[in-house]
């Protein structure tokens, strides 16, 4: 392990990738400030620019703009209560009330520190639970990687949110359905392709990933403009950051929350489909419950713990979602998914051979987790009140410029302007799909799971001579179904028992 | 009808018509007998698709409504438009004229009527780029129509 640490350090130190983490964490706060694009959008933007690197630099680029994006998401929740990343929704109940009071600086340090903690201890925590489960996970077979995936996709849609599981599986089953377009690779029949070439490789993952993202979340911010009320709030908050500077106190405050959220967030992350969302209002919920009746009435105020915890769940999560991605080869989130996607497309096959086959990519990614921290720390920090003035980009300006690169990033890939017009067809879809409120993720993470599950799905049917019964009788293969199983219903059946147990309350209560 | 419904029903025609397409997939005859071949994945997926499509018809999860207030759909349009033209002209103008285009054209969809300014965010952006691409990333982008290089 330590040899590995050691050749990851190697890898990540090279001037390339140092700069590159760095030009990732700033790519990626500079596009996470933006209202609507969140770290999907970003990574997807980048990759593009990647596919001349080999893929350890590559990946490092991408973790850095991960990082980026969560960090510049913290700060237009706090500046101007818009959170460019679901993950970052949390931050902006009291960072937002922080900065209205005038201390959108401190609000801005706040989340920074947390953010660098948060990373940091998660990073710590990677470097032991990715290397063992990778261990683990070499005994897996087909069967085991099918379930794996199954638990994966019940996983996002069942943490949609409330009233969202049926809207997510729909979406899920989209993805999934998408992603057998193309020529079959076991039969070599074509597929829905319409009888058109363009199609017979099938739809490529950054196309519909720029169309269904970056051009939709820009496509929607033209639906809904700012209100000129909205703008001058922003310009002001942007002028008057006021100090940057902690008190003895206020550290003290902060540090058991932000050791309490790490683990959290860390372990949040892991779980295939939970991510950085989960995590922020977990940790937002458990230190407002901890906080005792004085300080959590501050909740919703401005209260340092509120602006905290969030703010290191979401970037413990973060790390921890790289685990199943490493280790598995599985992604645990649309971010992940988008990542996973870039991976293949260099001819790196994440899993548990990729510990052993590209050991340097595993370590070095790691690795550049500590520095991308410590990047974030001492270049972002003080560059925040410059950086914040892309907020004040008009959208005039802005919106042609996303389509622009969203369109050019997927044309010069293939150089087929049909790709262009696919891509048109994919954002107005995915346009319509948001106004209706249908999340995006599930379909992606369909999108990427779709081919390896049919093609594990095949080799365990051949392996087992055909017969299905492998679900059931080999024991981790049946562990795992069971347990996607048990997190589909979970949704569905504790409403049902909060009626059932408030019926027989009153019905108590009524015999009382 | 309320959004869940509208989603649901937009989808389960899409499940249907991709039901139908899924019966025309050719197999050749040994394949016929397998027991996974390159229908059983669509097929599947289908029946699911259209049952939980169904299923969120008859119990949506969301009664609002539809709500397009204060939206702007004419521009969205008219960038869609932008974007075909693109396509269409990226080969056919060449790179730094279909882009020149495409840029100012989004400026002046989006409201801004300052042909300095247009010329000024579209201009120096598109040549950086093409220079970044070509002469950096070692990426062949023709600049120019093809009658013209």
């Amino acid at each position: 392990m330590l040899e590995g640490i050691w050749s990851g350090v190697t890898v990540a130190a090279q001037p390339i990738n140092l700069l590159m983490v760095m030009v990732g964490c700033f790519a990626g706060t500079f596009i996470g400030m933006l209202p609507g694009l969140g770290p999907i959008s970003a990574i997807a933007l980048m990759i593009p620019i990647t596919y001349g690197f080999d893929p350890a630099t590559g990946l490092i680029l991408m973790a850095g703009v991960y990082y980026g994006a969560i960090f510049g998401g913290s700060t237009s929740s706090i500046l101007i209560n818009a959170p460019g990343v679901a993950g970052t929704v949390a931050t902006s109940f009291d960072g937002y009330p922080m900065a209205k009071a005038g201390n959108a600086g401190k609000a801005l340090a706040i989340a920074a520190y947390s953010s660098f903690s948060g990373g940091t201890i998660a990073a710590i925590f990677l470097l032991i639970a990715a290397p063992a489960l990778a261990r683990v996970s070499l005994s897996f077979q087909s069967t085991d990687y099918f379930a794996l995936m199954v638990l994966g996709l019940t996983a996002v849609a069942a943490f949609a949110g409330k009233g969202n599981l049926i809207k997510a599986l729909l979406m899920t089953i989209l993805g999934l359905m998408l992603s057998t377009v193309g020529t079959d690779q076991a039969q070599g029949v074509p597929r829905f392709t319409l009888g058109m070439l363009d199609l017979i490789d099938g739809i490529s993952f950054l196309l519909l990933a720029m169309a269904t993202f970056a051009l939709s979340e820009a496509l929607m911010a033209v639906l809904r403009p700012k209100s000129p009320e909205d703008q001058k709030k922003e310009l002001e908050a942007q002028k008057n950051l006021g100090s940057m500077k902690l008190s003895k106190d206020e550290v003290k405050e902060m540090a058991p929350v932000v050791g309490r959220s790490s683990v959290l967030g860390f372990f949040v992350g892991v779980l295939p489909g939970a991510g950085a969302t989960i995590a922020s209002f977990l940790a937002y919920g458990i230190e407002q419950r901890i906080a005792g009746p004085i300080k959590g009435k501050l909740f919703g105020k401005g209260s340092i713990r509120g602006l905290s915890a969030p703010e290191t769940a979401n970037n413990a999560a973060s790390s921890g979602s790289f685990v199943p991605l490493l280790t598995l080869g599985i992604p645990g989130s649309g971010t992940t998914a988008i990542m996973l996607g870039a991976l293949l497309s260099y001819g790196v096959q994440p899993g548990p051979r990729l510990f052993i086959d590209n050991p340097e990519v595993f370590w070095s990614v790691i690795i550049s987790m500590y520095i991308g921290n410590v990047i974030l720390l001492i270049l972002n920090l003080p560059l925040i009140p410059y950086i914040a003035r892309v907020l004040a980009l008009p959208a005039a300006v802005l919106v042609p410029y996303i389509l622009f690169f969203s369109l050019i990033g997927v044309y010069f890939v293939s150089f087929n302007t049909f790709d262009i017009h696919l891509m048109v067809i994919f954002a107005v879809a995915a346009v319509v799909l948001r106004l209706l409120d249908f999340p995006m993720a599930p379909m992606l993470l369909g999108f990427i799971l779709g081919g390896m599950m049919e093609e594990n799905l095949r080799r365990a049917l051949i392996i087992s001579n055909d017969s299905w019964a492998f679900m059931w009788e080999r024991p981790l293969t049946a562990s795992i179904l069971a347990i996607a199983i048990l997190i589909l219903f979970v949704p569905i059946l504790t409403p049902q028992l909060g009626k059932l147990k408030r019926k027989a309350d009153e019905k108590a209560a009524e015999g009382g | 009808m309320s959004r869940d419904r509208v989603g649901a029903l937009i989808l389960l025609v899409f499940f249907v018509a991709y039901g139908y397409v899924s019966t025309k997939i050719t197999l050749l005859p040994f394949q016929l007998n397998q027991a996974f071949t390159a229908r059983t994945a669509p097929q599947f997926l289908t029946v699911a698709g259209i049952v939980l499509a169904l299923f969120l018809l008859v119990k949506p999860g969301d009664p609002r409504p539809v709500d397009t207030k204060g939206m702007t759909f004419t521009r969205i349009a008219l960038l869609c438009g932008l974007m075909i033209f693109y396509g269409f002209t990226v080969r056919f103008l060449g790179f730094l004229i279909a882009t020149n285009i495409f840029l100012i054209g989004g400026f002046w969809v989006m409201g801004e009527r300052r042909l300095l300014v247009m010329l000024g965010a579209s201009l120096p952006v598109v040549v950086g780029f093409w220079l970044l691409m070509t002469q950096a990333l070692d990426v062949f982008v023709a600049p120019w129509p093809d009658f013209l290089s």
